[in-house]
């Protein structure tokens, strides 16, 4: 047991930040940390996901949390029995959410999981790529499905083809079930995600660990590139921007481009002349789906996709068109890169001593290889194109309840329960089935109020980067293969309150020194107030934010583990990152005078005093 | 010895065999021929060292005062190498073989545009610097030779270093060896690189045999201070393949090996406090090192020790290339356990998370 000078805050010590009396509202009984199971709860240990969710959560945006509660651990306890591993439990504190990795502590159980787990999991190896290869239809009907589902608002009268078709069920009952079939899209999609999510991240980092073993001090990113396929999805998106940089130029607009910088006014200029409107067909085609690509991890409605906005892609777009004069080449070079993955591959092989290593070698490289295209594909399945859809459909809801007078505004249904939605729809089609005046127009508002003076008093409060009580170890793989957490990663957040006034450690994630002021970015909506040299410093990155990316000097993030979606954007830029420091976003201030070492991991505060 | 034997071979030289120029000056007749940046020098050939004991019988002379001290006796081989220096000092050389060297040195200073060009005057023997015999230190290297005259002076030194008590008494493979050494010296004449900054790269981690790294040593000034260990160096991890820096540990270096215009000799000097602590390569450099090295490596086809200079202008030379001797030999660390394939693998790290 840790002794009790080093440990974490019990979770029945955090308090509660001013103005947020009364958070525990917001959430459902089951995601709360409880006086009844206190000495339970105090003896295990919780870390922060910041990773996911790194601003206080939504009561709405609970639902992609309670998706892989259930999703992603039951795979390792239900489906693949993953030997000596329980699942990843979850509690909310103070808006954050905290994970637990739990351990199967009976030896006898353990055993008797191997064989099932081998079983079991190496099947689903031994048939990858035709499984993936139907993965992809079934995510795309998921993804359709979604798309059909619309919220009218309910009519004043049935329709006289409810007479003459006598269906015998109304839009009452349609409303319902669409929102019915709303959450379960969502939750279905939320499975999928996970189906070869962690095999796939297992056998990644066997070849990581391989590379480590054999080449001791290899970093990450060249382990990743020997893997990296090039045609990845979430490339494709800024692919299409550079397309549509190439097709303004094409067609005599790049001034046009230079010179309207709100996309609005830019479309709307283009619309006047024909060469603009063959361009806006460009953007059209582009749109659909590469523009559902969140500005965020896609975890939670604030995440907005591109499509949403169009100043992100936008912004890149005038930034390609700009290189294009310059006479710069803006294509990605597909054919070096695989090259490069060959030669790179192949020369690690050559220095191999042991012929048995070698084979070794490129078996693993051959197996990461074939799981990579589904793990770096389903993020922009799910977190991209299906997730920013379903905040949008979200959204029609939303405006359904605003025409009902239950909210003042469409966002206002983020800070209600999906199940409170439920109980306030059933409302809405009571009222509109008696002809009696529903409750909700009066019981929302108040609510929606004080929540959204809760949710801003939280956002106020750092969150403690773990909880509890500090672990032997860790056997528990997903929290290691994704969220980075091992002893020394425990150890340093122990130790990060007292020394990392200065200096702050993380995982060197894209190599070089860069010195710049620091910008603190607490969400995608603060991006656009970065400056160029600037030292970006967040929660954790998002692969969307492209053109930020190509404005600052390095970046750094509270939390990242080796397979987050961050750090292979910082390589693709060439950005000196270092992220999982745990506390950058609390101890660094906006302007001051930041080092980013990202060969070492280490982030410098040089100047103390904030400009 | 035919006629047609030369006295001197110059590294770029078709004829620049490792039979004439010995291990050291071979090796980088070699690294000449595939194009690598090589000081340009000259080897006084093993025929001209023969041509000159043969005259007037020296090396009969010798042969009598090597024979006549017991091998055990250390009193009496010290005696018989002062003699035999002695006489290679003092014997008549040859004037055809003085005129070459002569000619040679002249050339020189006309290839490298320098009149009075300083010079590195260096043995080279036959077996020194093959894969399996070192001679490490065994045999003479002079630094910023200036001038025929002294040229010639060291050219002889070198030769009677063959017959320095250390090497009479350094025999790990026998008799025989001596006996081929002695008949088979070549003295290097080679441009001195004033060195900004010079060192070492292995081309494997010569900590761990890891062949995935390059692993440079720099110090300022000339390489001395990194062969002869009295400069703390500063050490660079490169990755091999990538070529990416992975680590720098920088050396306090206070003192560097240069040319002291006073004494005009090469003499260990401090180095101003500023440059002390600073590091001797930048990251560029490393790389270009590493990137050199690594080339070097392939051409030769086994892991590499190679001394390099950096110019005040940041123009790499390279200066000795040797193979690697101590972890080539060694049986391979092995990491797989046998008869476990990918898969199993994979499931292992879900069976044992973090290899427990």
């Amino acid at each position: 047991m840790a002794t009790t000078e080093r440990t974490f805050p019990s979770p029945f010590s955090v308090a509660t930040p001013t103005g947020a009396e009364g958070w525990e509202e917001l959430y459902p009984y089951y995601l709360r940390f409880r006086e009844d199971q206190r000495e339970s709860e105090e003896s295990r240990f919780w870390f922060f996901d910041g990773m996911h969710n790194p601003q206080p959560i939504y009561p709405f945006d609970t639902i992609m949390v309670e998706n892989w509660w259930v999703s992603c651990n039951l795979q390792t306890v239900r489906l693949w029995q993953v030997p000596p591993a329980l699942g990843i439990d979850q509690r909310i504190m103070n808006g954050y959410i905290y994970c637990s990795p739990t351990a199967l502590d009976d030896p006898d159980e353990v055993a008797a999981r191997v064989p099932v787990f081998q079983r079991r999991a190496g099947y689903y190896f031994q048939h990858w790529d035709e499984i993936y290869a139907a993965w992809i239809p079934k995510a795309e009907d998921c993804i359709e499905r979604l798309k059909a589902i619309s919220f009218e608002p309910l009519p004043d009268k049935e329709p006289e083809s409810s007479v003459t078709e006598h269906p015998g069920v109304y839009s009452s009952w349609h409303l319902l079930r669409r929102y019915d079939e709303l959450i379960s899209n969502m939750f279905e999609m939320g499975s999928y995600h996970f189906e070869m999510l962690n095999l796939g991240y297992g056998a990644y980092n066997t070849f990581r660990e391989f590379c480590q073993a054999a080449f001791p001090g290899i970093t990450d990113q060249t382990i990743a590139r020997m893997v990296a396929g090039i045609d990845i999805m979430y490339f494709r998106p800024d692919d299409e921007v550079r397309g549509l940089a190439r097709r303004a130029v094409e067609l005599g607009l790049a001034p046009l481009v230079r010179e309207l910088t709100d996309p609005d006014e830019l479309m709307a200029a283009m619309a006047e002349r024909s060469e603009g409107r063959e361009w806006l067909t460009a953007l059209e085609a582009a749109k659909e789906p590469w523009f559902w690509y969140s500005t965020g991890v896609g975890y939670t409605h604030t995440d907005r996709a591109w499509i949403d906005d169009l100043r992100l892609p936008f912004d890149a777009m005038r930034g390609y068109v700009d290189k294009i004069e310059a006479g710069e080449d803006i294509d990605r070079p597909l054919e070096r890169v695989l090259e490069e993955r060959a030669r790179i591959t192949e020369e690690y092989a050559e220095v191999i001593a042991a012929d048995e290593d070698r084979a070794a070698f490129l078996e693993l490289v051959e197996l990461a290889r074939q799981v990579y295209p589904y793990v770096e594909n389903h993020n922009f399945y799910v977190e991209h194109w299906h997730h920013s859809l379903f905040w949008n459909k979200v959204r029609e809801l939303g405006d359904l309840f605003v025409g009902a007078g239950f909210f003042g505004d469409r966002e206002d249904i983020f800070y209600l329960h999906r199940d409170e939605v439920r109980s306030a729809l059933y409302d809405l089609v009571a009222g509109w089935a008696t002809g009696c005046t529903p409750r909700g127009p009066s019981y929302w508002p108040p609510i929606i109020a004080r929540r959204v003076r809760i949710l801003e008093a939280l956002r106020t409060a750092n969150p403690d980067p773990a909880l509890g009580t500090p672990p032997l170890e860790i056997k528990e793989p997903i929290s290691i293969m994704l969220w980075g957490i091992t002893p020394t990663m425990v150890e340093s957040w122990l130790d990060g309150g007292e020394d990392a006034a200065t200096e702050l450690r993380g995982v060197a994630a894209s190599p070089g020194v860069a010195r710049g002021p620091a910008r603190v970015v607490n969400s995608p909506d603060e991006l656009h107030g970065v400056q160029s040299g600037d030292v970006l410093v967040c929660r954790i990155t998002a692969p969307s934010w492209a053109p930020v990316f190509s404005r600052v000097a390095g970046a750094v993030s509270d939390i990242g583990g080796i397979m987050a979606h961050t750090a292979i954007v910082s390589r693709e830029y060439g950005l000196p990152a270092v992220v999982g420091t745990g506390f950058a976003t609390q101890n660094i201030k906006d302007g001051q005078l930041v080092e980013v070492d990202g060969d070492n991991g280490v982030v410098r505060i040089l100047d103390a005093t904030a400009t | 010895m035919t006629a047609a034997e030369p006295s001197i071979v110059w590294l770029d030289e078709d004829g620049a065999t490792p039979e004439r120029l010995g291990g050291k000056f071979g090796s980088l007749a070699e690294m000449v021929r595939a194009g690598f940046a090589v000081p340009p020098g000259f080897g006084v050939t093993t025929a001209a060292y023969r041509a000159f004991v043969q005259a007037g019988g020296l090396d009969e002379r010798i042969g009598g005062l090597l024979g006549e001290a017991p091998p055990d006796d250390l009193d009496a081989i010290e005696r018989a190498s002062a003699e035999i220096a002695r006489l290679i000092r003092q014997a008549p050389m040859p004037a055809r073989l003085e005129d070459e060297i002569r000619a040679g040195y002249a050339e020189l200073e006309s290839r490298t545009g320098t009149a009075g060009v300083p010079v590195a005057v260096r043995s080279s023997g036959v077996l020194e610097d093959t894969a399996g015999a070192s001679f490490a230190g065994q045999y003479d290297t002079y630094l910023w030779i200036q001038g025929a005259d002294a040229v010639l002076e060291h050219v002889r030194r070198c030769w009677s270093g063959l017959f320095g008590p250390q090497v009479l008494t350094y025999h790990p493979h026998g008799e025989g060896v001596r006996h081929a050494e002695r008949a088979a010296m070549c003295v290097g004449v080679q441009q001195m690189i004033a060195a900004r900054a010079a060192g070492v790269a292995f081309t494997l981690d010569p900590v761990t045999g890891d062949r995935s790294k390059i692993v440079i040593e720099a110090v300022w000034g000339l390489g001395e201070g990194v062969v002869s260990g009295d400069v703390s160096p500063d050490r660079f991890r490169v990755d091999k393949i990538t070529l990416e820096v992975l680590s720098r540990e920088i050396a306090e270096k206070a003192g560097e090996h240069r040319l002291d215009p006073a004494s005009g000799s090469v003499r260990l000097v401090d180095v101003e406090p500023e440059r002390r602590g600073a590091a001797s390569l930048d990251d560029d450099l490393v790389r270009a090192i590493a990137s050199e090295a690594k080339r070097i490596e392939r051409h030769r086809q086994a892991p590499q020790d190679i001394e390099w200079a950096v110019d005040e202008e940041a123009r790499l030379h390279v200066v000795q290339v040797r193979p690697e001797t101590v972890w080539s030999r060694r049986p391979a660390k092995r990491i797989v356990e046998p008869g476990q394939g990918a898969l199993d693998r994979v499931l292992s790290s879900f069976i044992r998370p973090g290899g427990r």
